[in-house]
């Protein structure tokens, strides 16, 4: 109805608080933190009742290659924050470059988990133990999340192609701060999914 | 003024912060002690239960001096008084109650695991 | 605005273009895109009544079959799928969309002195996914296919070893599908509750009822993803064979009852808080009198939510966990008590106070509390483990949450049904037989719940479709019968009266009741803008603020925080209600309802287990989701 709407003669002055767009993504990631509780909580239930974890002829897990995916990962939480300042700096070009540098990083490391996520699905199934069960199904969270980020980092990329307005810088906030809870997330998926093998 | 500010935060949510680590933890012991894999590590159940449970009573006492602290700082006002000062002296008030709370819910729960500390069933 | 004021020739012009710009295209179409918050009340409004007089026919056909010995009216099957039926349709269905999507939905941003939620289309689609879930698990139902294991569902029951069909996955799914809806809807109240409150109202100033549902959402929030795990884990062992729940593959049947009352029971608060924020409303009102230990009972609404969230093992007690986690649970069930234990003081200190007049939302509060306390005894009489043990799965049980949904939840509902009744139609209730109708619904709602305590008490066990003669329980049956009906004497009697008064009832003008809440500080029913100058607020009660108010005529003439530039509502900071910027908000959009089908499709997809089929619409929403998001609001 915004023809009706006069132009616009107020100056608006600059925001202290959050925006709201802020606030709805912190509520969510509040909301997916129990989330990955059920399912960690649920690894650690399942394992204390177990007497062999893994199950007598399933593989222990590897250590090394995830543990540097997952360092990787929450290493891409620097260009997102660089991105972040140089968009409330108003550098259009600095915040699309730091922005494409993330993505970048963290759909190659999407591509090799999902190689070793099917790697694994070849030596050991869900449907065989409960091992494997909460193992795919919380390591098909953690993967799902990061798609979703992936999304996400696309969409701004596209977006801010057309000009960084203040709507789109708090959009790309709260893209941060959802790469910042996945990439935490992402240490205690993988240490937890390790744990067999520590 | 910041202070106040933090204090009054403390107070009301330190005892809750201090009761919730206690009964995750007092649930995670139980569930690792008394579980065929947790039997195996053999830790002392009792010692944890306790030394958790002062700890997170200590807490919740420090929330609730926190809180006393801030009402009695800011007692001239009314609890809808204006901001900042009116609202503080809302939380305080308002978490000087929760922390006793909090604070017998804490010694409750961790006397009886203490107590009843067996992995039997009843 | 009262009728009865002069208003200046700016102050009309003002209106008339605050009502250009806020209203929403007639018929049908505004409805299926309304994104404003008074209609996405009334559209859960009218469909959580349907849901609730389908759960009432269940619960009349159980009562019916259950009235004699070796009852005929339902076999053991139909009995199970009516009774899983009936207890998901009350809570997942009625009792939360009401008080959430209904009265929070219209209530919450007129308390707060707002134009709108914070986020109007998000809004929107909560009303359609409720409705695309709610539909789905009825068309089970309707197939023959209901949920039958019971609303919490226990494995290793609910797995297709012993539960074959689709019965379960319409469960699971429905139940899945179901909490979308809640999870965006609780994260746009605390958006809204957090940021679009007016100027002034710092967090000591706003109204109880909006603690009330920032305790309710913030709980949601934690307590939904609990669930979606466990359904999620149950769906994967039964479509794909996964291990979470049989001990023979590793897994546990008990994982499925922490997953399930971790979330379970915060939700029986999420059931009963908004109710106390409906009756911390009625009380002030007509006791006249505010709210005694204010701050406390603000608190006491947070508190019995966060507490809710440690107390879930209380529902285990007769599976054979450890000792040590027995008594630490029971510890922590003793203290949640507390806090519903001051609001109930301060409610009735605050009626003894004041100077009450007993109209029918008092009454049926002063119903709610009998219930409360009662209800709330036999609750912490489970904290004791012994006790507990002995009456697990027996009619005792089934006695206290509904003394508590019942009394303690549906109650204030009713109660806040003719309250706000004024302000939504702009028409009084017939008051004399709205008093009959809360006497009669009182006394069959007794009659009806109050003898399930005995017949608990004598070993009549839960969720059976029929039993003996001659156990001594057959009297108290056919007693608890009479009382069902007379209790739906009662609710028709209700509804009736509201639905005569809503084409015959007097006009109400705009604050019939002298509330101190600003939803009385407009017109009755409010225009589509809410409030023609944002009111600034200097107390929890601002409508008794009567020189504020007086004010915001002056501002009217002025222009001053009319905001009339565009579909445009304030934000204020969070902690101290600062003004800090004018927000544009989206106006009508078809994106809600798109997206709420495509996502109804998909949850349809799954069931079948076309699951390509599923992906393909998955992108679709996807895609849905892009289009919601290329409407930006203007920038200054």
């Amino acid at each position: 109805m915004s023809e009706h709407a006069l132009p616009r003669r107020t100056p608006r002055p600059r925001p202290v608080a959050h925006p709201n767009g802020w606030w709805g993504m912190a509520l969510f990631l509040a909301s997916e933190t129990v989330l990955f509780g059920a399912l960690l909580g649920t690894y650690w239930y399942l394992r204390f009742k177990a007497v062999h974890w893994p199950p007598l002829g399933t593989p222990e897990p590897k250590v090394v290659l995830p543990l540097i995916l997952t360092a990787i990962l929450v290493a891409t939480s620097v260009p997102m924050q660089a991105a972040l300042r140089a968009a409330r700096e108003g550098r259009l070009g600095a915040t699309r470059l730091a922005l494409a540098v993330a993505l970048a990083v963290q759909a190659t490391y999407f591509g090799l988990q999902i190689h070793l996520f099917l790697d694994d699905l070849t030596k050991f199934s869900p449907g065989g133990h409960a091992y494997g069960s909460i193992y795919f199904t919380l390591l098909g969270a953690h993967h799902a999340h990061v798609a979703v980020g992936l999304l996400l980092d696309a969409w701004f990329l596209l977006r801010l192609s057309t000009g960084l307005t203040r709507y789109r810088l708090g959009g790309l906030w709260a893209t941060t701060i959802f790469w910042h809870f996945v990439n935490a997330l992402a240490v205690l998926v993988v240490l937890t999914q390790l744990s067999p093998a520590l | 003024m910041r202070r106040s500010e933090l204090l009054q935060w403390f107070g009301l949510f330190g005892g809750a912060a201090a009761w919730t680590v206690q009964h995750g933890a007092l649930f995670f012991l139980a569930a690792a002690r008394c579980n065929p894999s947790g039997s195996r590590w053999a830790f002392g159940m009792t010692g944890w239960q306790i030394g958790i449970t002062v700890a997170a009573a200590a807490v919740a006492l420090a929330a609730e001096a926190a809180a006393v602290v801030t009402a009695l700082r800011t007692r001239g006002l009314e609890h809808d008084g204006p901001p900042p000062l009116g609202r503080i002296y809302f939380f305080a008030l308002a978490a000087s109650a929760g922390n006793v709370l909090f604070l017998g819910a804490i010694v409750l729960e961790g006397l009886g695991a203490g107590w009843w500390s067996s992995c039997g069933a009843s | 605005m009262a009728a009865t004021e002069v208003l200046g020739p700016r102050a009309r012009e003002r209106i008339g273009r605050l009502d250009r710009i806020w209203e929403e295209r007639p018929g049908l179409v505004g409805w299926l895109t309304t994104v404003d918050h008074k209609r996405i009340g009334l559209l859960y409004f009218f469909t959580t009544l349907a849901f609730f007089g389908a759960g009432g026919v269940e619960a009349l056909l159980m009562r019916t079959q259950l009235s004699s010995p070796d009852g005929h009216v339902l076999g053991p099957d139909r009995y199970d799928q009516v009774m899983t039926m009936h207890g998901v349709t009350m809570i997942f269905l009625f009792v939360i969309p009401m008080t959430t999507g209904a009265f929070g939905n219209y209530l919450v941003p007129l308390m707060l002195g707002a134009r709108d939620m914070a986020f109007p289309r998000l809004n929107a689609l909560s009303y359609w996914l409720f409705l695309g879930s709610g539909c789905l698990m009825y068309a089970g139902l309707f197939l023959n296919m209901g949920p039958d294991a019971g609303w919490f569902n226990y494995v290793p029951l609910a797995l297709k070893r012993y539960d074959p069909g689709l019965n379960i996955d319409f469960y699971a799914l429905g139940l899945i599908f179901n909490s979308i809806s809640s999870t965006v809807a609780a994260a746009n109240f605390v958006v809204t509750i957090f940021k679009l409150r007016a100027p002034g109202m710092s967090l000591n100033r706003m109204p109880l009822f909006v603690f009330a549902m920032l305790a309710v959402s913030l709980s949601l929030l934690i307590a939904l993803p609990s669930l979606t795990v466990d359904l999620v884990f149950l769906e994967l062992q039964r479509r794909l064979g996964f291990h979470f729940f049989d001990v023979g593959h590793g897994g546990s049947a008990l994982l499925w009852q922490h997953l399930f009352w971790f979330f379970g029971h915060p939700e029986v608060y999420i059931i009963v808080l908004p109710a106390f924020g409906i009756a911390t409303s009625i009380i002030p009102t007509f006791a006249k009198h505010r709210m005694i230990a204010f701050p406390l009972v603000a608190l006491a609404e947070l508190l019995v939510a966060f507490i809710g969230f440690g107390v879930w093992a209380h529902h285990m007690f007769a599976t054979g966990i450890p000792t040590v986690t027995l008594v630490f649970f029971a510890a922590a069930s003793m203290m949640v008590v507390i806090p519903s234990t001051i609001q109930i003081y301060a409610w009735t200190v605050t009626v003894m106070m004041g100077r009450p007049e007993f109209k029918a939302p008092l009454l049926f509060i002063g119903g709610f509390i009998a219930f409360f306390v009662v209800g709330g005894l036999s609750g912490i009489m489970f904290a004791a483990i012994p006790f507990d043990q002995a009456t697990t799965d027996t009619y005792f049980v089934v006695a206290h949450f509904h003394f508590i949904i019942f009394g303690a939840a549906v109650f204030p509902i009713l109660g806040g049904m003719y309250y706000w009744f004024p302000k939504v139609t702009g028409r009084l209730y017939h008051e004399p037989v709205a008093k009959a109708s809360f006497w009669l619904t009182f006394a069959g709602t007794a009659l009806t719940f109050f003898p399930m305590h005995i017949v608990g008490l004598l070993g009549m066990p839960r969720r059976v479709y029929t039993y003996q003669r001659g156990l001594g329980w057959d009297a108290y049956n056919l007693s608890e019968t009479i009382g069902a009906f007379i209790l739906t004497a009662g609710l028709l009697l209700i509804f009736g009266n509201l639905l005569w008064s809503r084409f015959r009832g007097p006009p109400a003008g705009p604050d019939p009741f002298f509330g101190g809440t600003l939803e009385w500080a407009t017109s009755s029913p409010p225009p589509h803008y809410n409030f023609a100058v944002i009111p600034t607020v200097t107390s929890p009660y601002p409508n008794w603020d009567r020189a504020d108010r007086e004010e915001d005529a002056r501002k009217l003439e002025a222009g001053e925080l009319v905001l009339e530039e565009g579909h445009e509502t304030p934000a204020s900071t969070v902690r101290d209600g600062y003004l800090d910027e004018v927000l544009e908000m989206p106006s009508e959009s078809w994106w809600p309802l798109t997206l709420g089908l495509l996502i109804t499709v998909i949850f349809v997809m799954l069931l079948l287990a076309h699951f390509v089929i599923a992906g393909i619409f998955g992108a679709l929403a996807v895609l849905a989701l892009g289009g919601w998001h290329l409407q930006e609001p203007a920038e200054a």
